[in-house]
């Protein structure tokens, strides 16, 4: 069966109208999946907003525009603090290339497209321009801000859930606040997850690091630059075994420590197999291809027939319909 | 800072003019019916709907989901954090007094992130003086009796018959340190009936075991502050009819005359009840309480059935009666002593006042459950408000009132709706509560005629439809049998 996704890519400085109209698209979806284990299993809305407060306070102006812009409910009020959201996971493969001759963090990323928005978002919400693929309405899947920071995250493996926050309002949070990727190291080991994600960062000036992070063990970072779905050794076989996981950190890992690897060879690996995945029928299919170029506030969207390039200089807004399946059909 | 207040006219004024916000935050407004009317400010914040948004004074989450509370306090939390509620209070000015019919210590933690002042002692006294068997030796301590009882762990029935000895008798009640209206009261008279109760029984660290006596159930209300303790008069208890609730030994309801019981036994509970307010005073607590006296039908002795520190399901009576609008309603004393404002008020006068037997008009309420196991969703449900019944015995909606006042005689009755429309109906779900003028039980302690017709002509306004999704069903039925099934009042 053939899946299709709409993309478009928005640019709105302050969260408004375009904004709202994302919430109002995506909503009902998110409110099923917010309620699917019923509703009494999420926190309270105080809850969400003192954890908020406590761990991300810089970000509780941004938290309650939107909130505002979005009704003002309890119940989506809840859902956009992002904290304790019902457990989801995802694949995903990333890697950051940064030596004299390059500086560049690629990503796939691996789900159900009908599970993904589709939003890339330009804002300029707290006083600094943030390019991001977005979840849950606000959040980050990947993305880089104008000074040089990027961050993409992946699943970690591991079936572990706990207090803490949905990992990509972490990344909101990095891209929104901080400049480097020490400066976001420290918020990886100081802010809660409720689930384990791996969360590769990079700056301007090619430092990065991969932080390992989980609700029940204080967060690994390391100057790792690749990650896919698993930590350390791995404990969840089925999901290793389906996602390909080892396979994938292998051939990351010999790319990268390969002098002889340009972003352009690492950037083709991400199109083909195993790297590019085409079971789309189990929700492990490459929905996208991301490069972040932080240096040149630069990032390109690939799909095997399209390309998007956005930069905080030239950002374009557009629709396009991407379809998976077998065969690509690419851009409708 | 005002001057210390003097006299009543001196309270009814503070209250008048008061600016600062005062939510009771529960399930229901039921408790404190018509307080609004005497203190400036003062809103209820709801989960229940009873008035469909046609009063002012009630606030009512409108985005909320079936859940099944495990407890007051767990419904009172679930709005606490709410954010409308939260919206709505600081659209109010982020700072008030919060009062409640039950709240623990999340709640306390909630309110002073709210800048809410608890106008309570604290969860953590209160939950100690709602033991059932602190309440026992308080009342040892200050000379007021309970029925002649032994506190103990039980561990089988034959331990039971012999640290019960000294009773005297083998027809036995056993109450444990917590629980409410009839869930956790265990009659027990012989080995079958110990079996049947057997795990609760003994999961407990200690009981209560007390000689069974034929015995009436009463209420009295009362307020301890540092100028002594207000005390309301002695109702009548209406405990475990079977038209109106599915629990044995279940409260369902109150009636308050004032010859309810002899002047004798009037005198003995209002002496114990100061007593008792003394000793909760020197416990710490302080604020409205309520008292549960057995009245031995034999003897005419007085004993202490149970403490609640706390407004309870009575106090929709003792604050409407005539002494309450010749005076202050009881509540106000309560939020007078926790609104740091000075008063010195001559309490003894006020006692005498109240307990005259003019200042007593005649009042009943009865609580309606539904009592068969059936299962279904309500599609009609009668509206809050005042109700005439004909002379054929039939009932048709008269006018809307939140107030029981509004129904000006005992062809009239005050009805507040509790489940509505698109509600589940299940056994032991509260569908209303009847108030109205004069009694409702005989002097034989039975319901009358009147009664009776109200009953019916309330139930017959309810009309539901079957669940035919046996999904939906299972639904309904954890809901009534899980958290859902306490007493919300």
């Amino acid at each position: 069966m053939a899946k299709q996704l709409a993309f478009r890519t928005v640019h709105e400085p302050q969260a408004g109208a375009k904004w709202q109209s994302l919430f109002e698209l995506h909503w009902s979806a998110y409110e099923r999946w917010f309620l699917s284990e019923g509703e009494r299993e999420r926190p309270g809305y105080l809850a969400g907003f003192n954890a908020l407060r406590r761990h991300m306070p810089e970000l509780l102006p941004t938290y309650e525009r939107l909130c505002a812009l979005a009704g003002g409910g309890d119940l989506s009020s809840r859902m956009l603090s992002l904290y304790r959201p019902p457990a989801y996971i995802t694949g995903c493969s990333q890697a950051v290339l940064a030596n004299g001759n390059s500086n560049v963090l690629v990503r796939n990323y691996d789900y159900p497209p009908e599970l993904c928005e589709g939003t890339i978002l330009s804002s300029c919400w707290n006083g600094r321009q943030v390019i991001a693929m977005t979840d849950c309405l606000w959040g980050v899947l990947d993305g880089m801000n104008d000074s040089g920071l990027a961050v993409s995250l992946a699943f970690g493996g591991r079936t572990v859930v706990g207090d803490g926050f949905g990992a990509p309002i972490i990344l909101r949070y990095i891209l929104e606040f901080c400049d480097t990727t020490p400066e976001a190291a420290e918020v990886l080991a100081r802010v809660p997850t409720h689930m384990a994600y791996n969360i590769t960062v990079n700056d301007a000036q090619g430092r990065y690091v991969t932080a390992m992070i989980a609700p029940d063990r204080k967060a690994t970072i390391k100057r790792v630059p690749v990650a896919t779905n698993h930590q350390k050794k791995i404990e969840w076989y089925a999901h290793a075994l389906a996602s390909e996981t080892l396979i994938r950190e292998r051939q990351l890992s010999i790319l990268v420590d390969d002098d002889a690897t340009t972003e352009e060879r690492l950037v083709s690996a991400f199109f083909a197999p195993p790297l590019y995945r085409t079971d789309h029928r189990r929700g492990l299919g490459t929905v996208y291809t991301s490069v972040y170029r932080p240096l040149q506030g630069r990032v390109q969207f690939h799909w095997p027939e399209h390309e998007v390039d956005l930069s905080f200089t030239h950002f374009p807004e557009t629709n396009f319909t991407i379809h998976y399946g077998p065969r690509h059909h690419g851009a409708g | 800072m005002t001057t210390k207040l003097t006299s009543i006219s001196d309270v009814r004024r503070f209250f008048h003019n008061n600016k600062e916000p005062v939510y009771f935050i529960s399930a229901t407004n039921f408790n404190l019916l018509g307080i609004g009317d005497w203190v400036g400010n003062f809103r209820h914040i709801n989960y229940i709907n009873c008035f469909d948004d046609k009063q002012k004074n009630v606030f009512v989450p409108k985005e909320k989901f079936p859940r099944d509370f495990e407890s007051i306090e767990d419904i009172n939390n679930y709005l606490l954090e709410h954010k409308e509620v939260i919206d709505y209070i600081r659209s109010r000015g982020e700072q008030g007094v919060a009062a409640f019919l039950m709240f623990d210590e999340h709640t306390e933690e909630i309110c002073e992130q709210l800048g809410l002042r608890v106008a309570f002692p604290p969860a953590k006294l209160r939950s100690r003086m709602d033991n059932k068997i602190e309440t026992v030796r308080i009342g040892n301590k200050v000379g007021v009796p309970s029925v002649p009882n032994v506190l103990a762990k039980v561990d089988s029935y034959q331990h039971l018959l012999e640290i019960s000895k000294e009773l005297g008798t083998h027809d036995l009640v056993i109450q444990s340190a917590f629980g409410d209206s009839g869930h956790t009261t265990f009659f027990v008279s012989n080995e079958d009936e110990y079996y049947r109760y057997a795990e609760e029984i003994e999961a407990e660290e200690e009981v209560k075991i007390m000689k069974r006596i034929n015995c009436r159930g009463s209420a009295i209300e009362a307020c301890a502050t540092r100028c002594g303790t207000v005390v309301g008069p002695l109702m009548t208890e209406l405990v475990g009819f079977k038209t109106l609730t599915p629990y044995k030994g279940g409260w369902c309801g109150n009636e308050m005359f004032a010859g309810a019981f002899t002047q004798e036994v009037r005198d003995k509970a209002q002496e114990y009840t100061n007593k008792f307010g003394e000793a909760l005073r020197e416990e710490g607590y302080r604020g409205y309480f309520e008292l549960d006296f057995l009245i031995d039908m034999d003897t005419n002795e007085v004993y202490l059935g149970e403490l609640n520190p706390r407004v309870t399901g009575a106090s929709s009576l003792t604050n409407v009666a005539a002494f309450a609008h010749s005076d202050v309603p009881l509540f106000l004393f309560h939020l007078l002593e926790f609104s740091g404002q000075d008063f010195d008020i001559d309490i003894q006068a006020v006692n005498d006042r109240w307990a005259h037997p003019d200042s007593i008009d005649s009042w009943s309420q009865l609580v309606i459950k539904h009592t068969d196991e059936s299962v279904d969703l309500l599609t009609q449900a009668p509206e809050s408000g005042v109700w005439r019944m004909a002379a054929d015995g039939s009932i048709a909606y008269d006018h809307y009132d939140s107030h029981p006042h509004a129904a000006e005689s005992e062809q009239e009755a005050f009805f507040m709706r509790i489940s509505g429309v698109g509600d589940f109906r299940y056994e032991g779900a509260d569908l209303g509560i009847l108030i109205t003028r004069g009694r409702l039980m005989d002097d034989d302690f039975q319901l009358n005629e009147r009664a009776k017709a109200w009953i019916d002509g309330i139930r017959g306004q309810f009309a539901g439809q079957s669940v035919q999704d046996p999904v939906v069903e299972q639904v309904a039925v954890n809901h009534a049998v899980g958290g859902g099934n306490f007493k919300i009042l």
